[in-house]
């Protein structure tokens, strides 16, 4: 591999994968869930989970990416044998699926830092900013963008992401903290906060706020995406793995917690009567229609909007540029040049994020199936770490030299155990949860929440890989340091 | 703030951001060490 393709420090790595992790689902998801399943009693929960489920899958990943120097595909072809390409082509494409949508919500943040930065964001008007906004054609240039923008990065290689996490990712830190500042600082906030960290140990009871808890952990860290795998790639062969992933997920969740801190403070100062209907206002009603209108009564309301949208736009375009590379390392590992394979990645984005650009329930439909098939992906990385064997993984790559943090055979017991049946629990629990949004259609493929088009949407997908398992085998070169082919 | 809310946001705040600066500073440790 050339010196082009590695990163040129580990902060570069932590600050590009801490890019990767901290995503909207962060700041739109977290403090909802938080609000919704019990405040302080939800946070044990969650924290245990960040132990449970997340950081053992980031080892995992790790030293996945490490030792294959390869794409998703690649890794798991290496790892768990060449029969196993098809597990690292369904990693791959749930990123990419989830990819195609996710460049719409960052064109959103980007219209939204537009409108907030020209003044054109008005409280009471914006429901009717939203309604008029959403699924329109200036959606779409949107989505072209800021599928641009990442493509641009990507473009550049390993170095021009670091380049941009470098100045993206404190930057996101500083506006968070900025945020959370303001928010407690305003009169009547210390209901937000006694909100937030009241602990009700009889809610640890119920089972609810424990599956939401990891089910947090599992779309909000990035753990078990493919992503850090294919940073990873590019680390360098004496580069630590279990303290960067210990690092990643506390910073991560770190950032969550701000987020929940700064929405929750807000809402209970300036408007503590709709405190239901704003947290059940779902991912966008809470950011696209509710924020304009608390910002516009807060004093200086109007500035920091326009950080809140800065800092969420920083947020979505480090995690798209994360996606973008994943496809691109996958096509550069089928020998493609990379900026051949970003062009493709660009362009297929482009088409493919169209119907999400253009419908709302289309979106949802996609965030929906892709967002479980996550929790397969986590299960695959699970199972193809113990075909590997976690303890020969656990001595030659997680506790090689260079790490300055030894794991012990905890971590071992927690993939090739726990970690699976997190996985299987929440996928059941989350297809039986949708069997009750829709009672009579669960099992129309045709509805955009329903069981029925998981099942359809992931046998397609399953056949499809299955079929081309045999091409992933003979595509994949004998994985080496220099492996990849680049520019 | 009840007492408890007070005492549990410290045990919470302490726990994910005193174990990120913990981490950093270790990590910053090991890149000077190894220089």
């Amino acid at each position: 591999m050339s010196s082009q393709e590695q990163f040129s420090s580990r902060w570069g790595l932590i600050l590009a994968t801490l890019g990767m992790a901290v995503g909207t689902g962060n700041i739109w998801r977290f403090p909802r869930i938080v609000a919704t399943n019990g405040g302080g009693s939800f946070l044990v929960a969650w924290v245990v989970f960040l132990i449970l489920w997340s950081v053992p899958l980031m080892i995992v990943e790790f030293s996945f990416g490490k030792r294959a120097r390869k794409g998703t595909v690649g890794a798991f072809s290496r790892i768990a044998g060449r029969g196993s390409g098809w597990m690292g082509g369904w990693v791959a494409l749930c990123a990419a699926a989830i990819m195609f949508y996710y460049s719409v919500v960052a064109g959103w943040c980007l219209r939204y830092l537009a409108a907030a930065t020209l003044g054109q964001l008005r409280g009471d008007q914006s429901e009717a900013f939203w309604s008029g906004y959403a699924g329109s054609g200036l959606a779409w240039f949107t989505h072209a963008l800021a599928l641009g923008l990442a493509v641009m990065v990507v473009w550049f290689g390993v170095r021009g992401i670091e380049r941009v996490a470098k100045v993206l990712i404190p930057s996101l830190f500083l506006l968070v903290v900025l945020l959370a500042l303001r928010a407690v600082t305003l009169p009547g906030a210390s209901a937000g906060l006694e909100f937030l960290f009241r602990p009700d140990w009889s809610a640890l009871g119920d089972v609810r706020i424990w599956l939401q808890a990891l089910t947090q952990n599992a779309w909000d860290t990035g753990a078990g995406w493919g992503l850090i795998l294919t940073y990873a790639v590019y680390m360098k062969a004496r580069e630590d793995i279990p303290l960067n992933a210990f690092l990643i997920g506390f910073g991560n969740n770190g950032v969550s917690l701000l987020a929940g801190i700064m929405v929750l403070c807000t809402v209970f100062a300036i408007n503590p009567g709709a405190r239901d209907e704003i947290v059940g206002a779902g991912n966008e009603g809470l950011t696209f229609i509710w924020m304009p209108q608390l910002f516009d009564k807060m004093p200086g309301g109007q500035f920091f909007m326009v950080f809140f949208f800065l800092a969420l736009s920083f947020a979505a375009l480090t995690s798209l540029i994360s996606m973008v590379e994943l496809v691109t390392r996958n096509l550069m590992d089928a020998g493609l040049k990379r900026k051949k394979a970003v062009s493709i990645v660009g362009l297929a984005g482009l088409i493919l994020g169209t119907p999400s650009a253009l419908s709302l329930a289309f979106l949802h439909n996609q965030d929906w199936v892709w967002g479980v098939g996550l929790m397969l992906s986590g299960l695959l990385f699970a199972l193809a770490a113990r075909k590997f064997g976690l303890e020969r993984l656990r001595r030659e790559d997680v506790n090689a030299d260079g790490c300055d943090l030894r794991i012990g055979r905890w971590w071992s017991f927690l993939v090739s155990v726990v970690v699976p049946i997190e996985a299987v629990v929440l996928m059941i629990w989350w297809l039986w949860e949708a069997r009750g949004w829709d009672p009579s259609g669960w099992l129309n493929p045709f509805r955009p929440e329903s069981v029925g088009t998981v099942i359809a949407q992931w046998a397609i997908a399953l056949v499809g890989l299955l079929a081309l398992q045999r091409w992933f085998g003979s595509r994949q070169e004998p994985a080496t340091l220099g492996g990849g082919s680049e520019e | 703030m009840s007492g408890a809310a007070i005492a549990f946001m410290v045990v919470i705040c302490t726990f994910v951001w005193g174990g990120f600066l913990l981490l950093l500073t270790r990590a910053v440790d090991s890149e000077r060490r190894k220089g």
